[in-house]
């Protein structure tokens, strides 16, 4: 449909066209984010394969409900994001996809034991480790938890032995890095 | 100020953009973002930093994904989008016919089903109604040919009846003619001594030959079936057979033409063998009488 030419629209005529139902705004919502949404989906769900499947389901999702979406709370991506996220939270979280990815289940630790110490790198997030890495690590940790992993501030705070606080802390400090990064 | 900057750097605006907010927590966020222009700026900031960490960790799907996708949200929408369009059309007709085909389709096929099953209802009821009919139809049709068969029987009757009477009524009407005709001779043979009571009439054509026996006027005893009556014409002291006849309870004829003869003195009968003989047993006759002239 839209893969030989890119769409990308402002942000508001996106809302707009995408209130109204028109099919254009989920083809430069899916030109301009797919890639952006299958990064924080792969973050969660590893298996390429379910992870498509969620974005399938996000971009369901967010063409369903975009009458719910209010900009004055939010930026667009921000819902989006946080769509996928969710989505992907749930998956994790069902009987079905446990029971499916015991082994996976095993190496996910692995992994995320890995990123605590530094070592492992998503290959296909290769630009960003600098940045991420630059981070201090106890930032790392509570930013992979909650961003990466899908766990919530309450459940990262008990996984990590910290009190909430810190861990509210910790995630705003991560933050801050990535925006002098990018702003 | 110094308060909304401590609630900046409380890190909630952080949990905010990141979902980890309850309904409640999330209404107090966006109040104090709408009161303060600064919260509302520092979270737009951390949202364009997850925004564009996100975009820089971005990982290409599978080609073809999209158009799975707009394929699923097309289907869905040209659906919803179908009302619409049938409002708009300029040629109403096609779209009408796409957008209600199914609904449309069904409640006929529904209807058409009850209707099918209310005729076929009729139709046994119908059926039945005809086989009783039919039977009712078949015995008055066997009733009515007894009737009919019944109504020949008599018809038959009758018919043999008028014959009878016919016939009879011809005979009578002969006789009477008979009596009249000088022509005809009427003779009667008296009872001889083998049986005094018996008598007969036997009427006699003498120029025609004819010769009759009147079985009105016949009172001879009945013959049995190895038996019968022969009539004997006395021609010149010898007698001449006139055939045979029996005598039973129910003629039809009153009266019954024997051979021809053109002369005869007596005329007398005799019980012979069935079929008659060629001369008379005499000691057999049973009846005689003379020709007056």
């Amino acid at each position: 449909m839209a893969t030989t030419k890119k769409i990308s629209l402002s942000e508001e005529e996106l809302v707009s066209k995408l209130k109204n139902r028109d099919t254009i705004a989920i083809q430069a919502l899916y030109d301009m984010y797919s890639g952006a949404l299958l990064g924080v989906i792969s973050r969660i769900i590893e298996q390429t394969e379910v992870a498509e499947d969620l974005l399938q389901e996000t971009f369901i999702k967010i063409w369903n409900s975009a009458d719910s979406y209010d900009s004055t709370k939010g930026r667009l991506f921000t819902w989006m994001m946080n769509i996928a996220r969710n989505l992907s939270i749930d998956k994790v979280r069902s009987k079905d996809f446990k029971n499916s990815s015991k082994n996976q289940d095993i190496e996910n630790n692995v992994d995320f034991i890995d990123a605590q110490k530094e070592v492992t790198f998503n290959a296909d997030i290769l630009g960003i480790k600098d940045m991420v890495t630059a981070l201090k690590p106890e930032f790392n940790d509570v930013l992979n938890m909650v961003y990466f992993k899908g766990y919530t501030h309450v459940e990262t705070a008990e996984e990590l032995n910290l009190p909430l606080g810190t861990v509210k802390t910790r995630i705003r400090m991560a933050i801050m890095e990535l925006r002098k990064h990018f702003n | 100020m110094e308060e909304v900057k401590a609630y900046i750097e409380s890190g909630i605006l952080e949990l905010y953009v990141l979902g980890q907010l309850n309904a409640q927590e999330q209404k107090e966020v966006e109040a104090m973002a709408s009161k303060h222009p600064e919260v509302k700026q520092e979270i737009e900031a951390i949202e364009i930093a997850m925004e564009q960490y996100a975009l820089q960790n971005a990982i290409k799907p599978s080609e073809g994904l999209g158009d799975k996708i707009f394929e699923k949200i097309g289907l869905s929408d040209n659906l919803e989008k179908a009302e619409p369009i049938v409002a708009k059309a300029v040629n109403e007709v096609k779209p009408t016919k796409e957008a209600v085909i199914i609904p449309l389709n069904t409640a006929p096929y529904e209807s058409k089903i009850k209707t099918l099953r209310i005729a076929l209802v009729a139709c046994i009821a119908l059926l039945v109604v005809s086989v009783i009919a039919l039977y009712n139809a078949h015995n008055q049709l066997g009733s009515a040919k007894d009737q009919i068969a019944e109504l020949n029987l008599n018809n038959e009757k009758f018919t043999s009846t008028v014959n009878f009477m016919k016939q009879s009524n011809a005979d009578l009407q002969k006789i009477i003619d008979m009596a009249n005709d000088p022509d005809w001779k009427t003779v009667k043979l008296a009872g001889t001594a083998m049986d005094p009571k018996a008598k007969m009439t036997v009427y006699w054509h003498a120029k025609g030959k004819h010769v009759m026996v009147d079985n009105s006027k016949m009172d001879l005893p009945v013959n049995d079936q190895q038996h019968q009556y022969q009539l004997w014409a006395i021609v010149n002291g010898k007698p001449v057979d006139l055939g045979v006849f029996d005598v039973k309870a129910d003629s039809t004829h009153i009266l019954v033409n024997m051979k021809e003869t053109g002369s005869a003195a007596a005329f007398a009968v005799t019980l012979e063998k069935r079929g008659g003989s060629v001369n008379p047993t005499m000691n057999q006759m049973v009846v005689i009488g003379n020709v007056s002239i």
